[in-house]
């Protein structure tokens, strides 16, 4: 069984602060990390290849530095690492960044199965995974939350709103996965050793040979015109409560807050 | 024995003209009863204060303090109420001075590399504060995210980077604080050295809230090591984690931040009670090693030396955290220890005895055979780095309350002298406060005992402050 994962290098999003004037967020100082959705992707192929056989490659397109992300998962075990990295992806929307990423794995060869995350935490769009599978020809199952090789068929089981449903679909197939999949493994000591050592292919778009017109911010169809944060329309003042004394501080506080406002009256 | 006043009307009236009506609570049991207990488990330390006084400034302290001294009122200084001694429990009543209205960072001086803060800060609220300039506050109590700086300087408190970057009192520079007289003192200053008189800024640190009520801290600041790699090893059994643990810190070369242990019993409760899904079902024990650095190379040979040395002792297998994700992944085990045995049964005596790191693979053979001959469990988990260990006696389920209390006061009395006997102390960061004060002879001589009571006297003549507590 042949198994591509394909993986984003995104900030480490709990503590990022937002650009007031911009909207965008200030990603200096910030740790990079392999997009949390993506390494359920990476953990499920790991448990295909353990039950089924096989070999995992790691796809990631990105800048230099997103080699990181792909060590990374090197080093849970996936088996070789790909980086398709080229200045003339720049401002790639997901379309193109759909297209690349569907040239280089026709160039990789043929893939059973193809895994996703369901989305990145950064860009927050959902539209690669389906993206590539469309510029691929292939079926496609998104949201799914648990997934078994049967046969020469994956059985899935899919997220919805209304609850799971249930798919078999023929290889080579891609799936998107939600967080409920699986539990990422940690990184054991030998496997981030030997990932330090594990030569990276690194494909510029010479390599690939995708079309130079669809690439970068102008092969983009997405324009973005403007960025802005949602105003919250309510005004209040936010009292945290830390521990049973600060609790108490705080029900006097909202209660002088309310009493200002003559909500209510105290003697 | 009652040897204090009460607190009378007239008092009341006195203290309300201090801080003013919204910052004092009286006459309300529901609204005193949160500051009649700590974090220590059990009904024997609590107890109802009979006036709450929520101070702004020393010199309200100094007027609340003159009065209750003149008056001969007992008084019991109170942080976050994280403490695990008993420490901010009003064992004699009167009043509970609470620091909660006292939260100002006060001024950064990045030129010295010093904070000055009021005691009611939280002490990771510190770590906020410094982090834009480049900068951390090394002193780290588990607690961090609850707890007052004024408590961890009152306990001198410990913490999971003591090994590395030692404990409170390394980072306390100055004290401004208040004399049950009235007065105001203040020690020390934004300086590295200082041999001027006696050392009572460091009397002050770990005096549990019983020499003086601090007003103002000065803090050393260090640069922020920015990257943290934890390594989560899995043992086979006790004896091979344990000791890997002195081989570490001898033969490695490498300093770590941290060096914690978990025994089969904290993994494996603490696990199943975070849903954690980490292959740990074989581990007899794990180790939780930080190493930080500068650099990434650096930190990177660091954790490999470290790992490998694991591995030649034994370890099963060892796991690397290196991310922010993972990092808290990983010590979310850690942290979560002692809540998850609450689940199994809410009474246990956290214990935090201190043994030199050598010794440490004999106190866990000591506390085997206690937990044996008694049939109680008593995970053990902690900073074995340090030597500082969290052995826990939990009360079995279906044991009464007084049974329990009469095995516990057994099983802590040998572990206590076991621990005397190995060339270790009864408190390594808790402190003594009320709960262990019955047994401070075991690790205090006579003359030593007598010598702290005469330095309290003169701090303290009339025995106002947080009396019942530590010596």
């Amino acid at each position: 069984m042949k198994i591509l994962v394909a993986v984003k290098q995104v900030p480490e999003t709990s503590k990022v602060t937002l650009d007031e004037k911009t909207g965008t967020m200030i990603r200096e100082g910030v740790t990079s990390i392999v997009n949390p959705l993506d390494l359920y992707a990476v953990e499920k192929a790991l448990e295909v290849k353990e039950t089924a056989g096989g070999e995992i490659t790691v796809l990631s397109m990105g800048p230099p530095g997103a080699e990181r992300a792909i060590r990374e998962c090197l080093a849970m075990g996936c088996d070789t690492g790909v980086l398709i990295s080229d200045r003339k992806y720049r401002g790639s929307d997901t379309w193109s960044t759909s297209y690349v990423i569907s040239q280089a794995i026709s160039k990789l060869g043929q893939f059973d199965l193809l895994l996703f995350g369901e989305r990145a935490t950064d860009g927050d769009t959902g539209q690669v995974g389906p993206g590539v599978a469309s510029f691929l020809g292939l079926p496609v199952l998104t949201y799914v939350a648990d997934l078994a090789i049967v046969g020469a068929r994956v059985q899935a089981r899919r997220l919805v709103e209304t609850g799971y449903e249930n798919y078999t679909a023929p290889m080579p197939v891609v799936a998107t996965v939600v967080k409920e999949i699986a539990v990422p493994r940690l990184p054991t000591l030998r496997g981030k050793q030997s990932s330090r050592k594990a030569k990276i292919t690194m494909w510029d778009n010479d390599r690939i040979g995708a079309d130079g017109s669809r690439l970068g911010l102008d092969g983009s169809p997405t324009r973005v015109v403007r960025i802005i944060r949602p105003k919250v329309a309510r005004e209040g003042t936010r009292v945290i409560v830390k521990n049973e004394q600060t609790a108490l501080g705080a029900v006097d506080q909202i209660m002088e807050f309310l009493e200002k406002r003559g909500v209510v009256e105290t003697e | 024995m009652n040897e204090y006043s009460r607190v009378t009307e007239t008092d009341i009236e006195h203290f309300r003209a201090i801080v003013g009506p919204r910052a004092m609570i009286h006459g309300d049991a529901e609204k005193l009863e949160p500051y009649s207990h700590d974090e220590t488990a059990g009904a024997l330390y609590r107890h109802m204060p009979e006036v709450v006084l929520k101070p702004e400034s020393a010199e309200q302290i100094s007027k609340i303090l003159k009065h209750a001294n003149e008056r001969r009122i007992a008084v019991t200084p109170r942080g976050a109420g994280s403490g695990l001694s008993g420490g901010a429990v009003p064992e004699h009543g009167g009043i509970v001075v609470s620091f909660e209205r006292m939260n100002r960072i006060l001024e950064i001086d990045t030129a010295n590399l010093t904070i000055t803060v009021e005691p009611g800060v939280i002490t990771n609220d510190i770590n906020d504060a410094v982090a834009t300039h480049g900068l951390f506050y090394a002193g780290y109590p588990m607690s961090l995210e609850t707890c007052f700086i004024g408590g961890n300087v009152a306990e001198n408190a410990g913490g999971g980077k003591a090994i590395k970057y030692g404990v409170t009192g390394r980072y306390v520079y100055a004290i401004e604080a208040v004399l049950p007289s009235g007065e105001i003192i203040s020690f020390g200053g934004k300086r590295v050295k200082d041999v001027t008189g006696y050392d009572l800024l460091h009397l002050l640190v770990g005096s549990e809230g019983t020499l003086a009520i601090f007003t103002k801290i000065t803090l050393k600041l260090v640069p922020r090591t920015p990257v943290q790699v934890d390594l989560l090893v899995l043992f086979p059994d006790t004896d091979s984690a344990i000791s890997t643990v002195p081989r570490i810190m001898v033969e490695s070369g490498v300093t770590p931040t941290a060096i914690e242990y978990m025994d089969r019993l904290s993994v494996q409760t603490t696990c199943k009670y975070l849903n954690e899904k980490l292959n740990y079902s074989e581990a007899g024990a794990m180790l939780l090693i930080t190493v930080d650095g500068h650099s990434e190379p650096e930190v990177t040979a660091a954790y490999d030396r470290v790992g490998a040395l694991c591995m030649r002792c034994g370890a099963i297998e060892a796991y690397v955290a290196d991310n922010p994700t993972t990092n808290e992944r990983v010590w979310r085990i850690r942290r979560n220890i002692a809540e998850a045995f609450k689940v199994y049964s809410p009474v246990q005596s956290l214990e935090d005895i201190v043994v030199p790191f050598a010794q440490i693979p004999d106190l866990m053979k000591s506390i085997q055979e206690l937990s044996d001959r008694y049939n109680v469990l008593i995970p053990c988990y902690g900073h074995a780095g340090d030597g500082n260990m969290h052995a826990t006696p939990v009360k079995p389920p279906e044991m009464d309350e007084n049974t329990w209390d009469q095995t516990l006061g057994e099983i802590l009395r040998r572990l206590y002298t076991r621990t005397v006997e190995l060339g270790g102390t009864i408190s390594g960061e808790h402190g003594i406060g009320s709960k262990r004060r019955k047994y401070l002879d075991i690790a205090v001589g006579p003359v030593e005992r007598a010598l702290m009571a005469r330095i309290k006297q003169a701090f303290d003549p009339n025995g106002i402050l947080n009396p019942g507590k530590a010596i």
